[in-house]
């Protein structure tokens, strides 16, 4: 309804103020008044009604998450590094699939995926290894694979379009070592890849990393009614999950977060974390580490997080944009002795 | 007619019944056959799955939304913001909405006072509608208190200046036949400017609501209602005469002013509980003055009599023209219904448009040199040029 419904009136009545006028205005607005005191009153009283609300009402039970407590476990858990070995081939294969994704609590998206999932499958070699990744493309539309890394360009997944029932092997060389990325590369590419057709590309170096507890956060969105704008924040592709099923890990071995950013539409995204600070290596590769509490990601940067928590206890982790943590992109550690 | 025998004109009858059925019986064959016939031509757009926000009420620490399914399918609201932040929520009704019904979402939430929030409901496949509030500001709530207020600003905009209006009676009466006829028809210019405007509100209205709900056709209707009621009321009150005048049209025009104010009332009430209006004392005074005019166009019909009219008729008349912006204000305070809305300003110009034609007739019997007249004409176009005037002024 236009505001504005009144204007006319309302300057007729400045042009002409009336005798009477002040005086009946006065007693017309004592209501209105009243009003505005109540509301104050309001805003100052109802501190003692909060328990359910604010970030107590985000955690556990109470989040707005789907689906059961390892539900996830395949996009957060890599497969375990394995030492260099030459001559060695790993084989993965990826089928696009159209699925509907229940990735808020009752809200349906149409997502196109890799095995069923957004992200899809978290593809991990050693530098040196030969890696053959099969796409086969049980989806409706044609699609590729594009993996970030060094390898030749017939293998770059932009040319090779999979058409629907057909399929196509990509193999190449792991390399450089590093915390890479995969995703279709089809055209319309904003739709490909807002749909949910990407993933996480491990590569170790041939000197492996040191133990850790690792874990794959991919931070996403979901543009659910198609306006070009992300509805849902995400990591690994369900909001508040990790706020409901906070990730449990031990505070005497080091973290180990390969994060990546591939969110649509918002030119960055950042992760934050509460109560603690880590050591952040760009696109995992490198000898540069920086130590801080708050990364920022375009889309398709990602990089390696390496965590010695001080203390136990509930750690928030969070886009630092608060509109993306307040529309699904925030979780805890639960970091146990 | 023919003399058909009783039994055969029941029999006739009851055929009559034969096409409903037969339409009972087709209707029932093309639901059973499902989607068949939409397979033939193509495939279904998928549902729109917006919800209508129809009223976002605001309380100490809590929203509350109330949202009405428009379409066909029901809507289930699966998820619920604030200012573009998912909140918890519970429903007062079903979280799965059918068709035309609704249901209330309650928030806590710690809104922010005079500063604007936008609440925003998706739906399970993700279709998101939002509403914007200007300002946050505790709704009114239905208190003795509030209504006594609400009865106050409809007397204020509505009964008072009208009977102010109808004190020129005394004055009027003194004027020649030709400047009697002058004000006549300015009551006329500034009626069917009211209609015009009314009018107009009512399509604006009803464009904004969701499509099973509004419609020009809405608008038709509460016009055609208005309109024929008036010709209907204005019939009945003159009796077997055929010439409506004095008192009779006099209580004409303030039945049409009377629903006029009914839809004023309804939108100062209504803006004003959605917190899109600042009830000042401008806005009051505003009203105030606009209606005086309104008493004017009352108090020309019985201007020409021999007797003044006994004080309690002038009083009735005030009320018949100014007591409905009171009843609109409670109704548009406390009630919500945007179809009521619509119907309330197409009434409102099915009313005024009759009244013109009403006093468009009295005029051009009872006008020196009737309708084509300098005094008929320049006061008709004063009338609209008058109201066109404070137009100017807000431009």
């Amino acid at each position: 309804m236009p505001k504005n419904r009144f204007t006319r009136r309302r300057l007729l009545a400045a042009a002409t103020p009336l005798v009477a006028a002040p005086v009946l205005g006065k007693l017309a607005l004592d209501g209105g008044g009243g009003n505005a005191a109540a509301a104050d009153h309001a805003a100052m009283s109802h501190a003692h009604r909060s328990l359910a609300m604010g970030h107590a009402a985000m955690i556990g039970p109470h989040a707005p998450a789907v689906g059961g407590p390892h539900d996830l476990d395949d996009l957060l858990y890599p497969p375990a590094a394995r030492p260099h070995a030459s001559g060695r081939v790993r084989e993965y294969t990826l089928t696009a699939v159209d699925r509907e994704l229940e990735v808020a609590p009752g809200v349906f998206f149409q997502a196109w995926t890799y095995n069923g999932t957004v992200p899809g499958p978290i593809v991990r070699a050693t530098e040196g290894d030969l890696l053959r990744v099969r796409l086969v493309n049980a989806g409706t539309h044609p699609h590729t694979i594009h993996f970030h890394g060094i390898h030749p360009t017939n293998m770059d997944g932009i040319f090779e379009v999979v058409e629907p029932g057909a399929e196509l092997t990509y193999e190449f060389e792991a390399r450089p070592a590093g915390f890479h990325l995969y995703h279709c590369h089809a055209t319309p590419l904003k739709k490909h890849i807002a749909k949910g057709l990407y993933g996480a590309l491990i590569i170790d170096p041939k000197q492996l990393r040191p133990p850790a507890q690792e874990l794959v956060l991919v931070m996403n969105g979901f543009d659910t009614d198609g306006d070009g704008e992300n509805n849902l924040y995400t990591v690994n592709g369900r909001t508040f999950y990790y706020a409901r099923y906070p990730i449990r890990v031990s505070r005497s071995q080091l973290v180990r977060v390969y994060l990546a950013n591939l969110t649509e539409f918002d030119l960055v995204n950042s992760f934050h974390l509460h109560a603690d600070f880590f050591r952040y290596q760009a696109t995992g590769t490198g000898d540069h580490w920086e130590y801080t509490d708050t990364v920022m990601q375009c889309q398709g940067q990602r990089g390696v997080l390496e965590i010695e928590f001080a203390h136990t206890g509930t750690f928030m982790f969070h886009a630092h944009q608060s509109e993306f943590t307040e529309l699904g992109w925030m979780g805890f550690f639960q970091v146990e002795e | 007619m023919h003399a058909d025998p009783p039994s055969r004109t029941i029999g006739w009858r009851l055929w009559a019944l034969g096409p409903v059925l037969l339409l009972a019986a087709v209707v029932g064959l093309f639901v059973s056959s499902g989607s068949s016939l939409v397979d033939l031509i193509g495939h279904n757009p998928p549902p729109a799955d917006e919800v209508d926000i129809r009223r976002v009420e605001l309380r100490q620490g809590e929203v509350r939304i109330h949202v009405t399914n428009p379409q066909s399918d029901a809507i289930t609201v699966a998820l619920v913001t604030v200012d573009d932040a998912i909140v918890p929520f519970t429903t007062e009704g079903p979280r799965k909405v059918k068709r035309l019904r609704s249901t209330t979402i309650v928030v806590h939430y710690n809104w922010v006072r005079d500063e604007p929030l936008s609440v925003g409901v998706t739906s399970s496949t993700g279709i998101q509608t939002t509403k914007e509030i200007a300002a946050a500001v505790e709704t009114p709530r239905a208190t003795a208190q509030g209504f006594l207020g609400y009865g106050i600003i409809g007397f204020l905009v509505g009964v008072l200046p009208i009977a102010l209006g109808l004190l020129w009676l005394p004055s009027l009466r003194r004027v020649g036949a030709n400047w009697l006829a002058a004000f006549m028809a300015l009551t006329a210019g500034l009626l069917s400017f009211l209609g015009v405007e009314a009018l107009a509100e009512a399509f604006d209205r009803q464009a904004v609501l969701p499509a099973g709900l509004g419609g020009a056709g809405l608008v038709l209707l509460g016009v055609a209602v208005s309109y024929l009621g008036m010709t209907f009321l204005s019939k009945s009150l003159r009796g077997r005469g055929t010439e409506t005048g004095g008192l009779t049209l006099a209580l004409l025009v303030a039945t049409g002013i009377g629903v006029h104010n009914l839809g004023e009332g309804l939108a100062i009430g209504g803006s004003f509980a959605a917190s899109e209006l600042q009830l000042g004392t401008f806005l009051i005074v505003g009203f105030m003055i606009h209606n005086v005019t309104e008493g004017l166009g009352i108090a020309a019909p019985i201007a020409e009599g021999n007797d003044l009219p006994r004080l309690s008729r002038l009083t009735l008349l005030a009320l018949v023209a100014g007591a409905p912006a009171i009843a609109g204000a409670w109704i548009g305070g406390y009630v919500s219904s945007d179809v009521l809305g619509v119907l309330f300003f197409a009434a409102a110009a099915g009313a005024a448009l009759q009244v013109v034609v009403e006093v468009s007739r009295f005029v051009a019997r009872r006008a020196p040199g009737g309708l084509g007249s300098g005094y008929a004409v320049g006061g008709f176009l004063t009338g609209i040029v008058v109201m066109y005037a404070t137009g100017l002024l807000a431009a």
